[in-house]
């Protein structure tokens, strides 16, 4: 191999370029950044006509809630959704990057893709990362042979049942199925359930938190509602906190010339068309 | 089963193994000097605990006598605390001998009680300054039971800034003005370049009657004031 | 013994670290603010233990005399007991001199008691609010070791970085051009400590459930006690 060749030696995956240093940076007491993370309550139960999926929105980095409003239930598929608990930007690359391959497969073999398939490719790949890939799943849809539920966790094992909970609040979430499941659930039972599962994680696990979002798999295809319910309502503040004009320090200023070369003037679209919402 | 050296360190792990953060008030800028006019002793205000500013007045220039004074570098509750137990040592040398302690025996007071707990890890860089017949005094004294005499100090992780300012512009035969706005400059600098120093510049003087605030000025005022008289000179 | 059994039995494996870890963060917020003839004192009511909540309806704020009260979040197990040892001694001063112990003395001795700790401290972070001998309000702010510092208006505990800044700004007027520090009212410091309280819940996992707001002026402690979210 001449030494060009080498250098333009094409490197997929995870670099680990770093990772001698990061290890001495570490060890002589500098703090890295830390990811954030869903300290999740993510549920799915299976019912007699479909799956139920369930997640709460609350991320956190540290005590921190870095987003009030996040989306936990990813599209797979069609007929697959997946809920995601762990590290957030790994949960979000290993779901885009499943769900583009799981369309590969699906456009090569010219049949609607499996939930089995969609469970073992996922768990290959997170056992093939020996579990530095921070992702424990929820995974659930209809097939051919009707409604599949599975969760998966980082390291790349994976069960199968008809009800499944991950995340920190999976405790609080497990109990109400444990109580309360049954064969052959109706629709509506199935969704007050895993409102009420998702409901116990955002009420007592702190790392859980602000609203329930929910997707409902069927042979006719899915519907992804969020939020499903508002549990909490946000207080309401008595002062109002706008600045005065001027309250910020002006420490210097220049006024820079701008030479406009030439001037276009473009006919916008009337408010009367479709414009994008900007509210 | 509490070993006398251990650390309170050793205890920071909850029981999952995981670190409790433990800080307390740290980060500094202290400085004093000796000069034809006395001492001068100047702090800033601010203690930080972590990456977060505690506070942003503190009084780091703590009275323990009429004439004496200590500073604080460190952890603040050693400071304040082990200064006014010698306070109350030096108020009951007065009661007991009639005359006020010198500034030597007082260092000295401090440095052996705080030599009794070395290696228990107190934190501290003080320095103790006053005056008496021998005119005035300043001496350090810190945590490992180190006590010396001298001409100028600063402590604390902005002493290098301060150094470098005093350094510069000390003369023995300055006038007390002169004095005040050299020390001041000084702790002004560090607060510039120090994250950790910053708030109010304190600006005590001790002569043969005792000490008296010069000044207390926030230090993004003594910026802008320093500002204006450098585009003043250099419009000149 | 066979090597096999040696082995298996308790003495016989490697030698393990038992680490000692009396420390635990029950996690708590708190705030102050003192006024000319009144000090406001509130925290909020979540008690926790990691992801856990332990109670939605515990108080942070202790009565030490008739208008003086001590404000500690941190190890719940240390704060129970710092009022305890505060208490016994408030009671023994109180019946050798007949009279209660004034506020700026209490200071001084919660800074004491926790320095006493020095080498082994109270995981607690305090704040002492009382009023004084001329009868205006005072806050006092203690680190864990016991530094102490006077001041009109602090937080302390979980939610500190989220407002501290918000009182240095709204009362202390830091970081504005030409603002000067507004007259504290009752009215004004309820306003801050309500919404400081239900800001902090929707960012900070660790406060939340309620809050309640004590005020101590001459004629008593008035409470009251506002709902904040419960995720």
């Amino acid at each position: 191999m001449t030494k060009d060749e080498d250098i333009d030696e094409v490197h997929t995956g995870f670099q680990f370029d770093n990772l001698a240093r990061n290890n001495m940076l570490v060890s002589r007491g500098i703090q890295m950044p830390t990811a954030v993370k869903t300290g999740t309550t993510i549920v799915g139960v299976v019912y007699k006509e479909g799956v139920v999926l369930g997640a709460d929105t609350r991320a956190t980095s540290g005590d921190l809630i870095a987003d009030k409003n996040c989306d936990k239930i990813h599209y797979m598929q069609p007929n697959i959704y997946c809920c995601g608990a762990g590290t957030a930007a790994d949960l979000e690359m290993t779901t885009q990057l499943m769900s583009s391959q799981l369309e590969l497969h699906r456009l090569n073999t010219g049949r609607q893709v499996l939930v089995r398939t969609a469970n073992r490719m996922l768990s290959q790949m997170l056992f093939r990362y020996q579990g530095h890939v921070g992702a424990a799943l929820v995974l659930g849809g209809v097939d051919k042979y009707g409604p599949a539920l599975y969760s998966i966790h980082p390291h790349g094992s994976s069960d199968y049942g008809p009800y499944q909970v991950m995340g920190s609040g999976s405790l609080a979430a497990m109990s109400v199925f444990e109580t309360r499941w049954k064969p052959d659930l109706e629709l509506e039972e199935a969704k007050l359930m895993v409102r009420d599962a998702i409901a116990a994680g955002i009420f007592n696990d702190l790392f859980s938190g602000s609203n329930v979002d929910m997707c409902v798999i069927t042979r006719d295809g899915a519907t992804h509602v969020r939020p499903y319910e508002v549990a909490n309502i946000k207080g309401k503040r008595l002062g109002k906190y706008n600045y005065k004009r001027g309250s910020t320090a002006v420490l210097s200023s220049n006024v820079k010339k701008i030479e406009i070369v030439s001037e276009t003037v473009k006919k916008t679209p009337s408010s009367t068309d479709e414009s994008m919402d900007t509210a | 089963m509490f070993q006398a050296n251990t650390q309170i360190g050793d205890y920071l792990v909850d029981e999952h193994g995981r670190k409790i953060k433990l800080h307390f008030d740290h980060g500094t800028t202290t400085l004093g000097f000796k000069f034809q006019g006395g001492t001068i002793l100047v702090a800033d205000s601010r203690a930080t605990s972590g990456q977060y500013i505690g506070s942003g007045n503190v009084r780091k220039i703590i009275p323990i006598t009429p004439s004496l004074l200590g500073t604080m570098a460190g952890g603040a509750a050693d400071c304040t605390y082990w200064e006014r137990v010698l306070a109350k040592q030096c108020k009951i040398y007065q009661l007991r001998n009639r005359v006020h302690i010198s500034v030597a025996a007082a260092s000295k007071l401090l440095a052996n009680m705080v030599y009794q707990y070395k290696g228990y890890g107190l934190s501290m860089g003080v320095m103790i300054a006053g005056y008496d017949k021998k005119g005035p005094g300043l001496y350090y004294v810190d945590n490992d039971g180190s006590r010396m005499p001298g001409n100028l100090f600063s402590i604390g992780s902005g002493s290098i800034y301060a150094y470098g300012v005093v350094d510069s512009g000390y003369r023995w035969d300055m006038t007390d003005e002169e004095a005040h706005d050299l020390g001041r400059r000084a702790v002004y600098h560090a607060t510039h370049r120090d994250g950790a120093s910053g708030g109010i510049v304190r600006v005590y003087h001790i002569k043969e009657d005792g000490w008296t605030i010069i000044s207390e000025d926030d230090c993004t005022d003594l910026h802008w004031r320093y500002q204006d008289e450098k585009m003043a000179s250099s419009s000149q | 013994m066979s090597a096999e059994m040696l082995a298996m039995s308790e003495y016989g494996r490697d030698p393990r670290k038992h680490h000692f870890s009396p420390y635990a963060d029950n996690g708590g917020t708190t705030i102050a603010i003192a006024g000319d003839d009144f000090v406001m004192v509130g925290s909020d009511t979540r008690l926790t233990n990691y992801s856990g909540i332990l109670s939605r309806n515990q108080t942070k704020v202790f009565p030490l005399t008739e208008k003086t009260m001590i404000a500690s979040t941190g190890c719940w197990a240390d704060v129970l007991s710092l009022y305890k040892d505060l208490q016994a001694k408030l009671t023994l001063y109180s019946q050798e001199h007949h009279d209660e112990m004034s506020t700026p003395a209490i200071a001084q001795l919660v800074s004491t008691v926790l320095y006493w700790r020095r080498f082994f401290p109270y995981y607690v972070s305090n704040m002492v609010i009382g009023l004084d001998e001329d009868g205006s309000g005072v806050v006092y702010h203690y680190d864990p070791v016991g530094h102490m510092e006077k001041l009109r208006f602090s937080s302390a505990g979980a939610s500190v970085a989220q407002i501290q800044p918000l009182l240095d700004n709204q009362l202390g007027a830091l970081n504005m051009k030409d603002a000067v520090p507004p007259k504290v009212t009752k009215a004004l410091a309820h306003q801050l400590m309500h919404d400081a309280f239900i800001s902090a819940a929707e960012r900070d996992v660790k406060t939340g459930d309620s809050c309640i707001i004590y005020t101590v002026t001459k004629d008593g402690v008035a409470e009251e006690q506002v709902k904040l979210r419960r995720d």
